[in-house]
């Protein structure tokens, strides 16, 4: 195969930028539209999808061997499922807010497209080395992501970002003057679709212009 | 049941060992999150009531939710919270309503759970929007306006463009005040 010779730092940095799961595959849409309305919901998603994506490509690696065809799909959902069942529980303990306002998104993560196609693409076929570095990547892309995206939402809709209240860190920017004019549309649905075309177009030009300069 | 077993072996070792290890998780954070809800509610109770140090369940007839006599540091009664719940605008919603000891006045509510619309309909949950409750009559129908409330007329101002959330915190307080008072009255 000819990804063989792909280094796993490749694999990991692809993740990040050239095949960024929701700028670029255009996977996951639905928790990119439905969380990003706060930068704050943004990263608990994204640490979420990190931590079950890391261990769905870690077991499916490790058991790639055992893999019988007809169970596939079977085995792979049967990780996800455990795994984000433990990270509803894990955020329902630690950060209680947070969790209320991602709501029924997170046990939704488990039909999360990225997380069952890099079990399916990556981590039922390489080695451990590659799977983790891919998980790591596509999960830290995920939330790169999700993050600008809620940054733009956020800041326009409620005119500040705040995060983290709830460990008590309180990072707020500049509310007053931008709350009177805050465009309360961007954080309802319709803003998220014109967000996240607005920046999926962004993302397409620039990489257009790096192909034609004969880049990667 | 031999190719049964050959063929399916690894699904049914895995179920088994998620099993357990799911178990595990829930049973070591199973005390954490009933602590965080409890937390949740009584510190609700805490800002409805203003004085609250403890509270204690009561049982009201015709009542199927939970409501508590609020009780200050030497033990006197307070007040009561009564929790209620009601159909939202997205989903269910989640209150606390406060009255006096002879629940002749509201002494505050609050939202601790809605799924309403981020920026709009979760305002309910702002202490700010809320507290437009307190010192309203628990014995009268509350009226949602569009506009500023007239005094005396048990009004509150519907949150600009979340009419329906707002109604419906207000729907979800008044029938729990109506099932609730007349038997807070025999309770002091």
């Amino acid at each position: 195969m000819a990804e063989a010779s792909q280094s796993n730092l490749r694999q990991f940095s692809d993740g990040i930028v050239a095949n960024n799961p929701v700028l670029v595959q255009l996977l996951g849409m639905c928790p990119t539209l439905a969380v990003t309305n706060s930068v704050e919901n943004a990263l608990v998603m994204g640490a979420a999808v990190i931590f079950v994506l890391t261990m769905s490509n870690l077991i499916t690696s490790t058991l790639r061997n055992l893999l019988k065809p007809h169970v596939r799909i079977l085995i792979f959902t049967l990780t996800i499922a455990t795994f984000v069942t433990i990270a509803d529980l894990v955020l329902k303990a630690y950060v209680f807010e947070v969790s209320k306002k991602l709501g029924p998104f997170v046990p939704l993560i488990i039909v999360n497209c990225i997380i069952i196609a890099r079990a399916e693409v990556v981590a039922s076929r390489s080695g451990l080395g590659r799977s983790l570095a891919d998980a790591f990547g596509c999960g830290i892309g995920f939330t790169i992501a999700l993050c600008i995206l809620g940054a733009i939402r956020e800041l326009l809709g409620a005119g500040g970002i705040t995060i983290l209240r709830d460990l008590g860190w309180h990072w707020h920017i500049d509310p007053k003057t931008f709350e009177p004019h805050a465009w309360v549309i961007m954080i309802m649905p319709p803003g998220a679709f014109l967000t996240l075309g607005a920046v999926i177009g962004v993302v397409n030009h620039l990489r257009s212009r790096g192909a034609a300069k004969g880049g990667a | 049941m031999q190719k049964f077993i050959e063929e399916s072996w690894l699904i049914l070792v895995m179920g088994a060992v998620f099993a357990v290890l799911l178990a595990g998780v829930q049973t070591s954070l199973a005390p954490t999150i009933t602590v965080n809800q409890a937390k949740a509610l009584s510190e609700a109770i805490r800002e409805v009531v203003s004085g609250t140090d403890r509270s204690e369940e009561v049982k009201i007839e015709g009542y199927d939710r939970k409501v508590y006599r609020c009780l200050g540091p030497d033990g006197n009664l307070v007040g009561f919270a009564i929790d209620a719940q009601g159909i939202g605008f997205a989903d269910k919603i989640h209150l606390v309503v406060g009255v006096t000891v002879d629940a002749g006045k509201i002494t505050g509510l609050k939202v601790i759970e809605n799924v309403e619309t981020p920026g709009l309909g979760n305002k309910i949950a702002d202490a700010e929007w809320a507290g437009q409750y307190r010192d309203l009559d628990p014995g009268r129908e509350i009226v949602v306006q569009k506009r500023p409330p007239k005094p005396g007329e048990n009004e509150v101002q519907a949150i600009t463009g979340a009419t329906i959330s707002s109604k419906a915190v207000t729907k979800i307080a008044n029938e729990a005040l109506r099932k609730v008072r007349p038997e807070l009255v025999k309770l002091r």
